[in-house]
């Protein structure tokens, strides 16, 4: 067994993929082809992209209908279906929340109930009008954004194809979003550290997992913080209002999608998450505002 | 992560008497074509000649240091562009000169760049919500040793870089003979480079590219107050040149860059300040011409300290094999194609301003700010290319010194 480490920048973050192989060869066939497969689908899905799937559909908005293939298809009945689970808190065409939340200034401000309002109007999955060949946004100003999945199916992408290619034993991170192949070489799982949601580089709680998934959603990673309270980028579909219970969800699940979209619902579920996440008969770790760690996932938690 | 093509060329006329081998220049500033980078030990050759902070105002003698000197550099460096990563390197850095005789001289610097991200140790790795991980790091160091004679000074140089996708090995040799009444100085330099490159995505493996660089220039002093340097360097190099990192990318096998730089110092005696002026003509076998211009303005003040507003700029045509964004029509596989905004045709301001101050013992200080931005409709004469957007950077390199 020769092992196999590197770390790569893709979708605006870190990205680390190890894996196991007979010989060096396999390794380095597999990794190139996860790594570029990577790529692939952030140059397909990246709104920031001018020739990307989702910056055709957004500027087609109000206008005509967009042909999709049999991929793009496979992710939006996901996120339909995520969207009916979830009561309508995961909607797909929640990237628009973003221009009236402006984490990034110097003196940030909760935006005033006008425009959230102007913007929660164009948030709305059920009208989307789309079918296996084709999407439309009704209104101009409509936008559906996959980064909220992207990251996570990209990791499935990766499993699949080291799989494929007799890979039996690997772990691939792309910023935070974990997706493990089998269980670690010597037959144990993989250790997972969970990130400290408030002090940079430490651990707050450690998970063990082999042949699955986790994926964090946090209030850490953009946001500000106005009289002590925390406003941060997981917003509500409906209000338009960031997420306030949880500094941190941690689920695992069989896929990384799942785990990622479970654990963005449950940070908007705020206090009905834990119910939630019992009924899917799902494994979590989650970190409450004041700081406490709950969840049945937890192997060992760092206070 | 480009280990290939990248603005180290923004970077030695930047950072003149400091480390030509600074990472964050040479692999993220999306500027300038490079001489740099995949021609370390050219640009070794080519800061041997630059003299560190201002020109004096005769022409250098060939004289050996009877004073050593050591240079403690912080550099940090953040770029941005609308809708893409911020990218940010620190990097510390060491320079030492130590005369080892009344003829010889040893200088070195040590560079080492690393972009944070903490290691998980017990456990195979972390999950979390933001977008942290292993990052990478760069170590880089060249050490160059100067024998002096009644008017001609040779040196001879070894340089070498590694980061985790690109091992970069030179040498280098420098004479420079000064004139009979010592107002002109000639300089000659050679250098050989061997690049390694290995990305991490694993798209290719083991690629090689080998350069060699020559330098020849001349420093004449015009008066008392005035220098005048003209140097002209030529690059030939052959091996890989593509970005593995961009799908499609592939470009031709071979690289001839010439460079014309001239550079004038006019002390100005009613201000005592210093006037500097440069102007850059690089002509690329890319397909690619830029020139860059720049002007500063050197003024001593009282109590040891000084001051050096700067403003550059910069102007390049695209490479013969740049397209526009996005895949060309008509492309024929098996010709060079690249998407890289890096070789498309832009112009680019970068004002900075320089503070120093000397203190007592032979110590001083020094704090440089520079902000540069890229626009493709600073072109000059217009006709950037389309599609690419602004890009912009700032650096600070903050240092101080002990003469000893």
């Amino acid at each position: 067994m020769v092992p196999l480490h590197t770390t790569f920048r893709a979708m605006a973050s870190e990205n680390e993929l190890q894996l196991w192989a007979e010989d060096a060869s396999q390794a380095r066939a597999a990794a190139a082809a996860a790594i570029a497969d990577v790529a692939r689908i952030e140059a397909k899905y990246s709104r920031y992209r001018d020739d990307s799937v989702t910056t055709r559909i957004n500027r087609a908005a109000g206008g005509s209908a967009v042909a999709i293939d049999t991929e793009t298809l496979a992710l939006l009945r996901y996120a339909d279906q995520c969207h009916t689970v979830s009561g309508g808190l995961f909607d797909l065409t929640s990237g628009v929340l973003r221009r009236v939340w402006d984490f990034s200034r110097a003196s940030p401000r909760v935006p005033d109930l006008l425009s959230l309002a102007a913007a929660t109007a164009l948030v709305d999955w059920r009208k989307v009008e789309w079918d296996e060949r084709a999407i439309r946004l009704p209104s101009a100003g409509m936008e559906i954004d996959f980064g909220g999945i992207g990251k996570e199916y990209a990791a499935d992408r990766i499993a699949s194809i080291c799989t494929e290619r007799g890979i039996e034993h690997g772990l691939a991170n792309l910023g935070g979003d974990v997706r493990a192949v089998g269980f670690r070489p010597d037959g144990t799982k993989w250790r997972i550290g969970i990130r400290h949601p408030r002090i940079g580089g430490e651990l707050i709680a450690s998970l063990e997992l082999a042949n699955a998934a986790v994926a964090t959603s946090g209030d850490y990673q953009r946001f500000f913080e106005i009289d002590g309270r925390r406003y941060c980028h997981v917003l509500h579909p409906r209000t338009g209002m960031p997420a306030m219970h949880w500094q941190s969800v941690s689920v695992v699940a069989p896929l990384c999608v799942v785990a990622g979209s479970c654990a963005t619902i449950a940070m908007l579920l705020e206090a009905e998450a834990e119910s939630f996440l019992a009924a899917q008969k799902i494994q979590y770790c989650a970190v409450a505002a004041n700081g406490s760690v709950c969840g049945n996932a937890v192997t060992a938690a760092h206070t | 992560m480009a280990a290939t093509s990248s603005g180290a060329g923004a970077a030695d006329e930047q950072s003149k008497g400091w480390a030509k081998t600074s990472l964050a220049c040479s692999r993220s500033a999306a500027s300038e074509l490079d001489i740099g980078a995949a021609n370390s030990a050219g640009a070794l050759v080519a800061a041997a000649l630059a003299l560190p902070g201002v020109m004096p105002a005769t022409a250098a003698a060939e004289v050996a240091p009877d004073q050593a000197v050591v240079e403690f550099k912080y550099f940090d460096y953040r770029d941005w562009q609308p809708g893409a990563d911020r990218m940010r390197v620190i990097s510390p850095g060491l320079y030492l000169l130590k005369p080892l005789s009344g003829s010889l001289a040893i200088e070195g610097t040590l560079v080492y760049d690393s972009m944070s991200g903490a290691s998980p140790l017990f456990f195979n790795t972390l999950s979390g919500a933001s977008g942290e991980g292993v990052k990478d790091y760069r170590t880089a160091g060249d050490v160059r040793l100067t024998k002096y004679y009644d008017r001609v000074a040779v040196g001879l140089g070894a340089a070498m870089s590694t980061e985790q996708d690109f091992f970069s090995r030179a040498v280098s040799l420098d004479v420079r003979r000064a004139s009979d009444d010592r107002n002109r100085t000639y300089a000659f330099g050679v250098a050989r480079t061997w690049d390694r490159i290995d990305p991490t995505n694993f798209a290719v493996e083991n690629e090689k590219r080998r350069t060699v660089d020559f330098l020849l220039g001349v420093t004449q002093a015009l008066s008392t107050n005035s220098i005048v340097q003209s140097n002209v360097t030529y690059s030939t190099g052959r091996g890989y040149y593509d970005d593995p990192y961009k799908p499609g990318d592939t470009r031709p096998d071979s690289r001839r860059v010439f460079a014309w730089l001239t550079r004038v110092n006019q002390y100005l005696p009613a201000f005592d300040a210093t006037l500097k002026f440069s102007y850059r003509l690089l002509r690329d076998s890319f397909g690619s011409v830029a020139n860059a211009l720049e002007v500063a303005w050197h003024q001593p003040l009282p109590e040891g300290w000084s001051v050096m507003p700067s403003l550059r700029y910069y102007t390049q045509s695209a490479a013969d094999f740049y397209f526009d964004p996005p895949f060309p029509r008509g492309f024929v596989l098996g010709r060079s194609y690249t998407a890289d905004t890096r070789l498309a045709a832009f112009g680019a301001f970068t004002p900075g301003i320089a503070v120093a101050k000397t203190l007592p013992d032979g110590w001083s200080v020094n704090l440089k700010l520079e902000y540069y931005r890229q626009d493709p409709d600073w072109r000059l004469g217009g006709s950037g290319s389309p599609g690419i957007q602004t890009f912009s950077a700032r650096w600070i390199q903050a240092g101080f010194s002990k003469t000893f």
